[in-house]
């Protein structure tokens, strides 16, 4: 494959870091060390994805990546030591397709930004295959039909219990499920104290489809109330 | 039974035993109140009888010594009514002195007057004409004279006919040498023949004077000029030294400065009294019937007295006691007190008002005959004005008008004591009154006034009203008196009147503004408290206000100045912490990758291990910097929430099952009981997540190993109360704040907590509005969480916003 990503940071280090994971990966890493540089590499048609630091000298990373914007289709992941969720959705909102708090793993890193780069390759083939019916949720496509679902354009592998959870998490984007309605609709049976079995099911789910299960992106708990499916873009 | 009260190991088990058996036991018991034993209906019987004896003590001693002191202040008392014996009062030696002078009088068959003479020129007073007398010259003593009666039967035509039907005193008259046409020798007498002449004939011949006619006991013999008196058979000593003054007993005539005179020369009068008169009647009964038995009256005064001292001290005792019963159960009467002021409680002060009015007038009027008495101490008072004299009218009237009218006295004492009762027991704004009712009405209606408008009202008032007296005057000039504009009246009196009226006027409107300058700052101070801290206010350079009105503007400037301040600071903590925190983010970064790196590297066997521990270590830190991180800005009220209706219960459930893994492995066992009923409060249940996850996993990290954690959600009062309770591994240590910063249970710091798992708790739980706290009691570590329950509020599926 050996494609290019652009690694930007102030610190060194980190970019080395960076890239020294990346090449393990098999990708080609090209540094840059602030946000002028960062542009001028941008440039470069042989950069396929950029990993950009949000607070350097000269030009800050969001203001980079509205101008990269500007002139390149290209994922483009956020580096930042913010963590709030006020930040996060700032750096998702200036058009960045993931975002990447510090410290962050190494091999999480890895995992994005070889999820990154299938989905700008497959993005074609999904709608040149022109399946109205499938369901695409950001990494996630489902077939209803044929109850398959996949990650980056990977089948994952489920349960038949996985299976109609995810059947009615994707069918139902955003809407809160509390845990006695999952189990009613997936088991067909009363719930009584179903909130251990539900999460168990869940927890199986997200290591099959998240990159990072600990801090999941897709299914989520909305604390006090039920769960939910996060919509992406 | 024990004796040894000292021994402390005893009393608890004497008082056990006290106690249980009641009040039988002796009230004596040392260390015990008496109070203690007595049962409820006990203590009301005690209220009620000492309650009584107070009442009735107090009226019976104020009632006997009022009445005394009323018949001493009013000189009801017509003798010394301490002598048993009638006849030895003065009042008795007077009057027998009075008939004296009287028998004399007929005796002399002219008027003799020495009752009311001078001592020294107490001669006899001779006067010439008829003996036979008109009510214009009575021979009778000024006393009697206004009730002898004018009426005489010329049929009878007796001299001594006024003296005649009254047997109480019988008497015999002689006058040596005149002949009496219409008895013989001479004599007048009201006696029965076979009464007093004949004893007079045998005392005249047999000087016997022991032989007194029965019933009779007092013989005044009258011959020669001079006076002898018999009492009970026994000569009584009626001149003394023979000079008349004051300590003489007897006014009779025969002393040496007080001789008979020629006038009653030759003339014998024979005097006999009852022992106990008796009530004859007159023939006439149209003059009064009875008032010609003076010493029947003066029997009757003197029994009567006696009489009435008699059971005005035998009330008095009663009191007393009554009083000293009292006096012993004072302290029971409290409860009766207490009931007494809550039934008066009802009763509206201006009831209260009325009822002492009219006792006061009941007291002033009730008794209209004693305003004889008072008319005559203000004649009194009008006329003498020497100061012995005044000073006793003056003192009489005023023991005098209060005692007069005794119910009325003591119906205002027992007034004025439930008064008291009931301001004792009942603040001023517990009472009852119309007035206060219609008052605050008004007051309250007029507070919902701007404060500007209120007193402009009253300023308003004020004008109409300055104008008032000028108006009154002017109609009093024109209609009542008839005063034109042409007269000077009209002029001399309204002109400085509408002077008067005008600068009233000018002094009221200088107060307008003022008033509104009052009001601009009420609005100001309002302001102020509503955020407002830019806007000064300005006021007339002249105002009265301008420098109230100033200080008001430092103070707006001095809290403006301290609010930038304040925020300035705030968000320079703020930057700090978020700076803090990127500058250790960034290296702990490079450091996190590295050793990552490193652990990919084939390294020996040391090297390897060096590797992981820098990586866990560094992990460590990762998450501290985030703990911190979040507890420093909760600390500057900087930690965003994101409220909504949530399930607390659902919630534990979801934590749990999140955490199921760490303590599925962990060696303890968790007893969880949650209600199944949705238990709804208002928190950010990411936040709220926190808590709970750092609580589980504090358990986890600090309690005893085999030992069961229990998780509770209880409501109760309209708060949801969540406790998580641990027995800890370590001894706990006294006196620590867990949930204070870098605390720990263990003061080694080896373990791999960040010491900010509480502390995360309990900001957190803060931020969403509920309570923290922690409490240990020995080993036992409980942490709590409270929040308020939402009322009416159903979990919102469709909120929770896209984090």
């Amino acid at each position: 494959m050996n494609e290019c990503i652009l690694v930007v940071d102030d610190d060194p280090e980190i970019v080395g870091a960076i890239a020294i994971t990346l090449e393990r990966e098999g990708y080609r890493c090209l540094r840059a060390y602030n946000g002028m540089e960062a542009l001028e590499h941008a440039l470069d048609p042989a950069v396929r994805l950029i990993l950009i630091d949000v607070m350097m000298p000269k030009l800050d990373g969001l203001s980079a990546l509205i101008r990269i914007r500007e002139k390149r289709n290209l994922p483009i992941i956020v580096l930042s030591a913010k963590s709030e969720d006020t930040d996060k959705i700032l750096g998702l909102s200036m058009g960045a397709d993931d975002y990447v708090t510090k410290p962050f793993n190494p091999q999480e890193l890895a995992a994005r930004v070889r999820s990154q780069l299938r989905r700008y390759t497959l993005l074609g083939d999904i709608h040149a295959e022109g399946r109205g019916n499938v369901i695409v949720n950001g990494r996630l496509a489902y077939d209803p039909e044929r109850l398959t679902l996949t990650a980056d354009g990977e089948p994952v592998k489920l349960t038949a219990t996985e299976t109609k959870i995810v059947d009615l998490f994707l069918r139902n984007p955003g809407r809160i499920f509390p845990a006695e309605e999952i189990y009613r609709r997936v088991w067909n049976e009363d719930a009584y104290s179903c909130e251990n079995t539900v999460m168990v099911h869940i927890r199986r789910i997200r290591e099959k489809i998240e990159l990072n299960p600990k801090e999941p992106d897709y299914i989520k708990v909305v604390w006090g109330i039920g769960y939910k499916l996060e919509q992406h873009g | 039974m024990d004796t040894n009260w000292n021994s402390t190991d005893k009393i608890p088990a004497k008082a056990l035993k006290q106690e249980a058996a009641g009040p039988e036991l002796p009230e004596g018991a040392p260390g015990w109140e008496p109070e203690y034993y007595v049962s409820p209906g006990k203590t009301r019987r005690r209220a009620i009888l000492s309650f009584l004896a107070f009442f009735l003590g107090i009226s019976l001693t104020v009632g006997s010594i009022g009445s005394a002191a009323g018949r001493w202040v009013w000189q009801e008392d017509t003798a010394a009514w301490q002598n048993s014996d009638w006849q030895e009062t003065a009042v008795f030696r007077r009057q027998v002195s009075q008939y004296l002078e009287a028998f004399l009088t007929l005796g002399a068959g002219h008027l003799l007057k020495w009752y009311d003479a001078e001592y020294g020129a107490a001669d006899a007073y001779e006067r010439g004409g008829s003996w036979i007398f008109s009510s214009a010259d009575a021979p009778l003593s000024a006393d009697t004279a206004s009730e002898a009666p004018a009426y005489q039967d010329p049929a009878v035509g007796n001299p001594d006919y006024y003296y005649e039907s009254d047997k109480n005193v019988l008497y015999c008259i002689h006058r040596q040498g005149r002949p009496a046409s219409d008895l013989e020798n001479g004599w007048y007498t009201n006696a029965e023949d076979s009464l007093l002449p004949l004893a007079c004939k045998k005392l005249k011949t047999n000087r016997d004077y022991q032989s007194l006619p029965d019933g009779y006991n007092f013989l005044l013999v009258f011959q020669d000029g001079k006076a002898r008196i018999w009492k009970d058979g026994v000569e009584l000593d009626v001149y003394g030294d023979g000079i008349y003054d004051e300590a003489s007993l007897w006014y009779v005539p025969g002393y040496e400065n007080f001789p008979a005179g020629d006038g009653v020369s030759g003339v014998e009068v024979y005097l006999a009294v009852r022992e106990i008169p008796v009530r004859y009647m007159q023939g006439d009964y149209a003059g009064g019937g009875t008032s010609g038995i003076p010493m029947y009256w003066l029997y009757q005064d003197l029994q009567q007295s006696r009489a009435f001292y008699h059971t005005a001290a035998v009330i008095f005792c009663a009191g007393l006691f009554l009083l000293g019963v009292w006096i012993a159960l004072r302290k029971e009467r409290a409860p009766a007190d207490k009931a007494i002021a809550a039934l008066t409680a009802h009763i509206w002060t201006e009831v209260r008002f009325l009822a002492a009015a009219g006792l006061v007038l009941y007291l002033l009027f009730g008794n209209t005959s004693r305003w004889v008495y008072i008319s005559n101490v203000t004649q009194l008072l009008n006329t003498s004005s020497a100061w012995p004299d005044g000073l006793e009218a003056a003192l009489g009237l005023l023991l005098g008008l209060p005692l007069s009218n005794l119910p009325a006295l003591l119906g205002l004492i027992w007034l004025l004591w439930l008064l008291r009762n009931d301001h004792k027991h009942h603040l001023k704004s517990e009472r009852r009154s119309l007035w206060r009712r219609f008052s605050g009405g008004l007051r309250a209606r007029e507070l919902k006034l701007p404060v500007q408008r209120r007193l402009y009202r009253w300023i308003c008032i004020g004008l109409v009203l300055s104008g008032f007296p000028a108006l009154v005057w002017l109609l009093v000039l024109t209609r009542s008196m008839g005063v034109s504009a042409y007269d000077s009246l009209f002029w001399i009196t309204m002109v400085p009147l509408c002077l008067y009226t005008a600068l009233l006027v000018m002094i009221l409107r200088r107060n307008i503004a003022p008033i509104r300058d009052i009001g601009l700052l009420a609005d100001q101070v309002e302001a102020i408290r509503d955020g407002d801290l830019e806007t000064p206010l300005e006021l007339p350079l002249d105002a009265d206000l301008r420098q109230t009105a100033e200080h008001l503007n430092d103070i707006q400037a001095g809290m403006h100045k301290a609010l930038l301040e304040q925020t300035r600071s705030e968000r320079m903590k703020v930057e700090l912490i978020s700076n803090v925190s990127h500058d250790l983010k960034t290296p702990l970064t490079s450091i996190l990758s590295y050793a990552e790196l490193l652990r990919q590297e084939p390294l020996e066997s040391a090297a390897a291990d060096y590797a992981r521990i820098i990586d866990e270590k560094a992990q460590r830190l990762k998450s501290m910097v985030q703990d911190v991180f979040e507890v420093s800005k909760a600390a500057a009220d900087q930690l965003p929430v994101q409220l909504e209706t949530l399930d607390f219960a659902k919630l534990l459930r979801q934590t749990l099952a999140d955490m199921d893994e760490p303590i599925q492995k962990s060696r303890l066992t968790l007893k969880v009981d949650l209600p199944e009923s949705p238990v709804l409060i208002t928190a950010d249940g990411k936040r709220l997540y926190r808590v709970f996850q750092n609580l589980i996993q504090n358990a986890l990290q600090y309690a005893l190993e085999g030992s069961r954690v229990y998780l509770t959600l209880t409501v109760c009062g309209g708060r949801a109360e969540a406790a998580l309770r641990n027995t800890s591994r370590t001894e706990l240590p006294d006196g620590v704040d867990f949930t204070a910063r870098f605390v720990r249970g263990d003061e080694s710091r080896t373990d791999g907590g960040s010491g900010l798992g509480l502390s995360i708790a309990s900001s957190f739980t803060e931020a969403c509005g509920g309570e923290f706290h922690v409490e240990t009691v020995a080993d036992l570590f409980t942490a709590v969480v409270r929040f308020p329950i939402t009322p009416g509020a159903e979990p919102s599926p469709e909120a929770g916003g896209p984090a």
